[in-house]
């Protein structure tokens, strides 16, 4: 008997707490590193980072782009669990929350440390500008960050300890009962931020790399990030599903479950890719071309932002992916099915590399030159912290809380 | 006394950038640093990192010797309205830190306001805007010499040349007490085109067809200010960013330098 | 235990939501944020009374006017003087940073005897008065020896009263070596007397001229009067005015000049005469003139009557397009053409001196261009080259010299100017090193030093400073420490030209006779004393006639007295400037024994054999270094964006420096595409440069704007003195550079040397 059994989901086992303590000590100790960099970031300034005039948004608004687009899998989920009632999957909906809820605070963290003047962050509800996407991205993402909690906060709970206090026990029963608004509220938040993501880059007209024009931004461009992370984002929950099921050598969920999730995913990336190749090619065609640029230039520079981007964005990670997961054998044969979701996986951070990076990369001045940029150490490690600090709570959530409903009936204690 | 102070009509203030005179000399920069409380530090030689609010550019025909020519071009903020009505920046700021002013057409930048998102940086084509990445100091004595009348920045924001806005300010509250609701022509001027050993800036209402730069640019109002001078034109035209500094050039290679153009346009 | 939890979480829920009801959040929320407006290290510039100084820019010789806006007691800003001949209300960048000087962290504060070894860097504070007696002691101590001639001084020029009075001291002393800092005012002086035989200073009715011939000259790049020269070139653009640059690299002078002459270094003079040579042949020269007011353009015999070839038969026997063209790189029908554009103008003008006007065989040069000025009469003609009088107001009553005195001031000079070998030198500041290194005891015993930089300005950085070291006692009067002062034993800073009095008269190459009044703007920031005022100090407390020299109370009362009734219109308009004044024409103007214009100048030729402007051997002059070993040439070039000589770059200006010429602490060299790519150099590679004097790393920069097999370096940078915002930024061209005197002038070839370059 380990010494935090008592705290453990009634009938699964654990590893013992010693070992347990060694892992959580050594992801602490990269957590450390990264408060460190962020709290260097905060007191002496964003001069820390290599960021400069041309790139003003670098590397970890990328990552805050990317795993927003990750963690779209909890919205998504939800969105298909209560509303479209495919009751599978409340066996997958714990942990897609938890991830989303990991993606969705570190990308405030983010923006919290990216900010010149944190304590000054909340004038963009103070003296919101209806104009910016920023502003929508920033009132939705807050609010869809408090569905997330509330979502989250019954998982805890559920805590074997916890449920036995008679209040928490009827709060997150009740909760439960209500999950299906909160569910709606949060699917319709998302759409909502996603989509204005999507905006950043492209409604900057002085920047024809991420323009788009005419409906190519309204509502195209907002549908494509939406639909990217409701694609993507079951395939990361998928992803990190495997890996703790692979980690904790356990199925944790059965694969029909995983299975639905993947075609749903599937048939989605599938459309969005579609809709993505449209949205480059009418960009390629006629809006860069517009402002006196052939589109093959902005690949032309450097190894860095070379052609590859867009191979690797849209067929390597968005046709090859979509049709492994359309197709059933593919999809139920897990090479292939670990193959798709590490290439979806990557395909929405790629996408959102080059929406935030390669958009600042090129010169628009017919005299500047291009501008490469390599990111500091305290930006590599303030970027790393949140996926230490997701890896914390996932080992304490999986240790403690009863995530997995099919845990039990998965692996049954035979002693 | 009051009927003096009806309101003038609207403003579009604005430059006249003559590259045939600008001789590269860069006292525009310094003037406008000297002005603006602008702050320096040890190494300013990355040029991604140095905050400029003028800068002069200088580029080449790309041709070999004999044919090889150079251009020098200041570039400020061109203070965009927009063909559609947005500035690239304006309209991304979500804490409106930032502001178009209908009344003198000058994006106004408020230090106090801004938290530092750096938005309006990534909308800007023509790199105006810049980022206080560390605090601003002034070694020895030298915060003796910072101007009251502009307040020097914090770390963390964005700054840029805003037409030298309090200038606007002294001018019009001078014209006040005098009882005048209208500035003369060479009341109002920027510091760089007041430094300019060259002449080559020409400051003034665009909207005003008494004044100079009306004149030089003529620009042309059924076209979002496209200049009808045939050698006046304006940074990337084609972006629509509807900029209020012209620059004028004899030289066809300069004024083609200042847009982007397809090999199959040219 | 159930209820305590219960309550504890009750409490604690309870008291969360509370909270966020009070205020308390929000408030914290919001004063959080005003903190961050109100950062107390980030100053905030306190507000007051806004009021205006006029005065006059001390940073460059051009002297133009500046108008000095005041917040209470601070000076805040710098800006032209409207109205100002020089610069009418328009400024250039080093103008502009004058505060930066003022109350930058470069300013000597107080005076400073030196401790430790020279250079080091050690230092106590010593009283004015102390310094000053022990001074004066040392000088009486060597003049006693009867050495007065062992004390020199180095001042950047020698006009104004504190220079005036600095030449008095030294006159007075016994010592004729004063010396000044060599110009392109050296050369033109020289030219002027030799061919116009007029002592007077050049000036050049640019803004009048209709076509401009610049051989190098860096019109725009900080040549001679910058503002003014940008000004006149605007006007040139209004009028349409042709201007032409001759130069091996494309300097910003010639990217705005309507034609750029690329041609190889040291070849100005030959292809000046290779003009000539078509302007002759056609005869599109100014008869009237040539024939009227010149002498020596047809062949004659001299007095011993040994004949001597005339301007035109030496030019027509040697200076053939074809031999031009060869030797200057510059096609046959382009000269051609040049030529008769020059020669077609009205107001033609052709300038010359580029650096300092000093490049090898210089006075050849300037002969030469004055000569093809000549043959279209732009000399003291509406747009031409003038000779401007002279400010004559400081007249001081007549010296009376002890003995001491009037010998040491019959000794010939240390650097031999006006001896034999150098009769039309007046200043060699440039041989300072050779004679000092060359004795083994320093003839100068003791130096004074205003207004200079020698230690940084002079050409092979390392025989300058073991000349330097060879010297018992040197002072600085700099008001910053500049490598000068750094290696001094006494500094006695004078104030800034923000804090003090200080006159000058026309800037060189100025038509219109000019003096000028630079006033104090603030009240002197730390315990300086004018240098004026220290010199008089000296020579009361060193007493009998040198103390009589000086009978002012001290430099103010020196200063209005030598102004007399003009102190009251400077003091309120800042300058006094004879608008009317024109150039003499030319049945009046020449002051040669012929009373016209001599193309060549007898006194010059030391060989009978050649005549001074028209050298029968035809080729570019040479340079310091084996041309195997060195098959390169590195030349320097100024730019507006880096203080060259007079100051050190200030925070300001070194901003605007393109990471084209300075990029971290290295100095990047232009270098043609072609030339880099045999010597494996790409854009912005580290590369070795080495030259007979020294190797420096740099980083090669590929231009099209510079003819193969040169590379340039720019001048103002790899300063060892004043702080971090310029110390140790890039390499001084001096330490690369080995100087070559000119044979007739003695002063410095300093537009190149032999180098070689490898990649890093
Ligand atoms: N801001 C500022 N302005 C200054 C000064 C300062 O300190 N600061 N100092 C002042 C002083 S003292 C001076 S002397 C002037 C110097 O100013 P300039 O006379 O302008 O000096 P450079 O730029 O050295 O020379 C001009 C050009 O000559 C070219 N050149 C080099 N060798 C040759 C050659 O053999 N033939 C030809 N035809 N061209 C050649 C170079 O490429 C260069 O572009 O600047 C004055 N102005
Ligand atoms: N590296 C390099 N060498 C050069 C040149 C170059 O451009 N670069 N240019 C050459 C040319 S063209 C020239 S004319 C010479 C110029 O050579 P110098 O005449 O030696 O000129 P500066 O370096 O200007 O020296 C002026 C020094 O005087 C001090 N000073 C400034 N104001 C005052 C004052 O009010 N009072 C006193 N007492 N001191 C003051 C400053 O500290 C400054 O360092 O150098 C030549 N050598
Ligand atoms: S000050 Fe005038 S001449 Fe100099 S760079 Fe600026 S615009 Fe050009
Ligand atoms: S130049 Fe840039 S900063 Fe200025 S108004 Fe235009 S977009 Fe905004
Ligand atoms: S950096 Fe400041 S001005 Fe720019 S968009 Fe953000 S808040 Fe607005
Ligand atoms: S207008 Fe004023 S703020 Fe703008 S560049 Fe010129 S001096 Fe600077
Ligand atoms: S040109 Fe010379 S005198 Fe005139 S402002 Fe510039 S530094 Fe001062
Ligand atoms: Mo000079």
């Amino acid at each position: 008997m380990d010494l935090d059994s008592a705290l453990w989901p009634k009938d699964v086992q654990r590893c013992s707490f010693p070992k347990f303590m060694i892992g959580i000590t050594v992801v602490t100790l990269v957590l450390i590193w990264g408060v460190y960099a962020a709290l260097l970031c905060w007191f002496k300034g964003l001069n820390q980072t290599n960021m400069n005039d041309y790139y003003g948004f670098a590397l970890w608004i990328w990552a805050d782009l990317a795993i927003i687009g990750l963690g779209g899998g909890a919205f998504f989920t939800g969105f298909l669990r209560y509303l479209v009632k495919k009751d599978e999957l409340k066996n997958i909906i714990n942990y897609a929350v938890l991830i989303g809820f990991i993606c969705y605070s570190s990308a405030q963290l983010i923006l919290g440390i990216d900010v010149g003047q944190p304590l000054r962050g909340w004038f963009i509800f103070w003296h919101a500008n209806v104009h910016s996407m920023l502003t929508e991205v920033a009132f939705c993402l807050s609010c869809y960050f408090v569905v997330l909690c509330i979502e989250y906060i019954p998982l805890i709970l559920e805590n074997r300890q916890l449920d036995k206090e008679p209040f928490f026990h009827h709060l997150s029963h009740n909760m439960h009962g209500i999950m299906a608004i909160f569910a709606a509220t949060g699917a319709f938040l998302s759409c909502f931020h996603q989509g204005s993501l999507g905006g950043v880059s492209g409604v900057l007209f002085g920047r024809p790399f991420g323009f788009r024009e005419g409906i190519f931004i309204w509502p195209w461009t907002f549908f494509l990030f939406t639909w990217s992370a409701a694609a993507c984002g079951p395939c990361f929950t998928i992803l990190v599903t495997k890996l703790t099921e692979t980690i904790s050598k356990k199925q944790l969920v059965k694969p029909d479950v995983i299975d639905l999730l993947a075609k749903i995913s599937g048939w989605m990336m599938f459309t969005y890719i579609i809709a993505k190749t449209v949205d480059t090619w009418y960009w390629a065609l006629y809006t860069a071309p517009s402002k006196g640029f052939n589109w093959a230039f902005f690949y032309s520079d450097n190894a860095f932002y070379g052609p590859w981007i867009l191979w690797l964005e849209i067929v390597i990670c968005g046709y090859i992916p979509a049709m492994l997961l359309i197709t059933k054998k593919t999809r139920q044969k897990n090479a292939t099915l670990w193959t798709a979701i590490i290439l979806a996986s990557i395909g929405v951070c790629v996408n959102r590399w080059a929406l935030v990076l390669q958009v600042m990369a090129p010169p628009v001045l017919p005299f500047d030159t291009w501008a490469l940029y390599i990111p500091s150490w305290q930006e590599v490690a303030t970027t790393i912290l949140p996926i230490a600090y997701g890896v914390i709570l996932i080992m304490i959530s999986y240790r403690y809380l009863p995530i997995f409903p099919q845990e039990r009936e998965l692996n049954p204690i035979t002693n | 006394m009051e009927n003096n102070h009806k309101k003038g009509k609207t403003k579009k203030f604005g430059m006249v950038i003559d590259l045939d005179k600008c001789t590269g000399c860069g006292s525009c920069m310094v003037a406008c640093m000297s002005e603006n409380n602008v702050p320096f530090k040890a190494d300013e030689t990355d040029k991604r990192l140095s905050i400029t609010w003028m800068l002069v550019y200088k580029f080449n025909n790309g041709k070999a010797h004999p044919n090889y020519d150079e251009c020098y071009l200041p570039r400020p903020c061109m203070q965009c309205e927009g063909d559609h009505g947005h500035s690239p920046c304006v309209s991304v700021c979500p804490a409106v830190a930032t502001d178009y002013s209908h009344e003198t057409g000058i994006v106004s930048q408020i230090y106090t306001r801004c938290f530092g998102c750096r938005y309006c940086m990534a909308a800007c084509p023509y790199h105006a805007r810049y980022f206080n990445w560390w605090d601003p100091a002034w070694p020895a004595d030298m915060e003796k010499y910072l101007s009251p009348n502009v307040s020097p920045r914090m770390r963390g924001i964005v700054e840029k040349c805003g037409f030298c806005f309090h200038r606007y300010q002294l001018a019009t509250d001078k014209a006040y007490y005098e009882g005048r609701d209208e500035l003369e022509e060479g009341e109002y001027q920027t510091a760089c085109t007041q430094a300019c050993p060259a002449g080559a800036i020409i400051f003034g209402d665009l909207n005003n067809p008494e004044h100079m730069v009306h004149k030089i640019a003529q620009p042309d109002a059924k076209h979002h200010g496209r200049p009808k001078n045939p050698n006046a034109f304006r940074l990337l035209e084609r972006l629509g960013t509807n900029p209020k500094v012209y620059y004028l050039s004899s030289r066809k290679w300069v004024r083609d330098s200042g847009d982007n153009y397809r090999p199959d346009e040219k | 235990m159930k209820i305590d939890r219960r309550s504890f979480l009750a409490l604690s829920i309870g008291s969360t939501a509370g909270i966020h009801l009070t205020p308390l959040p929000w408030k914290l929320m919001d004063d959080s944020s005003i903190w961050t407006q109100n950062w107390p290290w980030t100053p905030v510039p306190k507000d007051g009374a806004a009021n205006y100084v006029n005065s006059v820019c001390g940073l460059c010789p051009a002297g133009c006017g500046i108008l000095v806006r005041k917040i209470d007691n601070r000076a805040v800003k710098i800006e032209g003087l409207p109205g100002h001949p020089v610069n009418d209300g328009r400024i250039c960048g080093l103008g502009l940073s004058g505060l930066q000087m003022l109350y930058g962290g470069t300013r000597v504060k107080t005076p400073l005897k030196r401790t430790g070894e020279r250079g080091a860097g050690q230092w106590r504070k010593i009283s004015w008065r102390k310094a000053i007696e022990e001074i004066s002691n040392t000088l009486i101590e060597q003049r006693k020896s009867g050495n007065p001639q062992a004390l020199g001084a180095i001042c950047s020029s020698d006009q104004g009263t504190t220079s005036q009075l600095l030449s008095r001291f030294l006159n007075v002393y016994g010592s004729p070596n004063f010396l000044r800092t060599p110009s392109v005012q050296s050369s033109y002086e020289m030219a002027n007397a030799l061919m116009n035989g007029s002592p007077k200073a050049v000036g050049f009715d640019l803004e009048n001229a209709d076509y401009i011939l610049s051989f190098g000259s860096g019109l725009l790049d900080g040549w001679v009067s910058p503002v003014r020269m940008i000004r006149a070139h605007s006007i040139w653009q209004d009028e349409k005015v042709p201007v032409v640059q001759i130069e091996p690299r494309m300097s910003h002078t010639a990217a705005k000049a309507d034609k750029w002459i690329a041609i190889k270094p040291g070849a100005n003079a030959v292809l000046a005469l290779g003009m000539a040579y078509v302007i002759i042949k056609e005869k599109l020269y100014d008869k009237r003139f040539i024939e009227k007011h010149s002498l020596g353009f047809e062949s004659w015999k001299d007095e011993k009557g040994r004949p001597h070839k005339g301007f035109k038969q030496s030019v027509i026997e040697n200076y053939t397009p074809v031999k031009v063209s060869a030797i200057t790189g510059i096609d046959e029908a382009i000269i051609i053409q040049l030529a008769k554009d020059f020669a077609g103008a009205a107001l033609p003008i052709a300038l010359c001196g580029s650096g300092d006007g000093t490049a090898p065989g210089s006075l050849n040069e300037m002969a030469a261009i004055h000569a093809l000025n000549a043959l279209k009469g732009a000399i003291n003609k509406k747009g031409g080259v003038w000779a401007v009088p002279s400010p004559d107001y400081i007249l001081w009553p007549e010296l009376e010299m002890d003995e001491t005195a009037s010998k040491g001031i019959q000794t010939e000079r240390f650097d031999g100017a006006g001896g034999k070998k150098y009769a039309q030198a007046r200043s060699l500041l440039n041989r300072l090193p050779e004679v000092i290194n060359a004795s083994s005891e320093s003839p100068l015993q003791s130096l004074l030093v205003y207004n200079a930089n020698p230690m940084y300005t002079m050409a092979d950085s390392i025989a300058v400073k073991e000349a330097f070291a060879k010297i018992p006692l040197i002072v600085s009067f700099s008001p910053y420490m500049d490598e000068t002062a750094s290696y001094s034993d006494y500094i006695l800073p004078n104030h800034t030209y923000l804090e003090r009095y200080e006159d000058s008269a026309t800037p060189f190459g100025f038509t219109q006779p000019l003096i000028s009044l630079a006033k104090p703007v603030v009240k002197p920031l730390f315990n300086t004393k004018h240098t004026g005022d220290v010199i008089i100090k000296l020579a009361q407390v060193m007493g009998d006639q040198i103390a009589k020299a000086f009978p002012w109370k001290d430099y103010l009362t020196c200063l209005k007295t030598t102004m007399g009734d003009k102190w009251k219109t400077l003091v309120k308009q800042g300058y006094i400037v004879d608008k009317n004044h024109k150039a003499p024409d030319w049945a009046k103007g020449f002051e040669t024994a012929s009373k016209k214009f001599e193309f060549a100048a007898k006194a010059v030729n030391t060989d009978p054999k050649s005549d001074v402007i028209a050298p029968s051997e035809l080729k570019p002059a040479d340079l310091e270094g084996d041309a195997k070993a060195f098959p390169l040439v590195l030349i320097p070039y100024d730019t507006m964006r880096l203080a060259s000589g007079f100051i050190g770059t200030p925070p300001f200006v070194v901003k605007t420096v393109g990471d084209d010429v300075l990029k971290a602490n290295d100095s990047c060299v232009d270098i043609n595409p072609q030339t880099a790519e045999e010597f494996g150099l790409t854009e912005g590679d580290k590369a070795m440069l080495t030259t007979p004097k020294s190797e420096v790393r740099v980083r090669a920069h590929l231009s099209e704007g510079i003819l193969p097999g040169l590379i340039a370096l720019p001048r103002g940078l790899g300063h060892s003195a004043y702080d971090k915002f310029l110390a140790g930024k890039g390499i001084n061209f001096n330490a690369l550079h080995a100087p070559k005197a000119d044979p007739i002038s003695g002063l410095d070839t300093t537009w190149g040397v032999r180098a070689k370059i490898s990649k890093a």
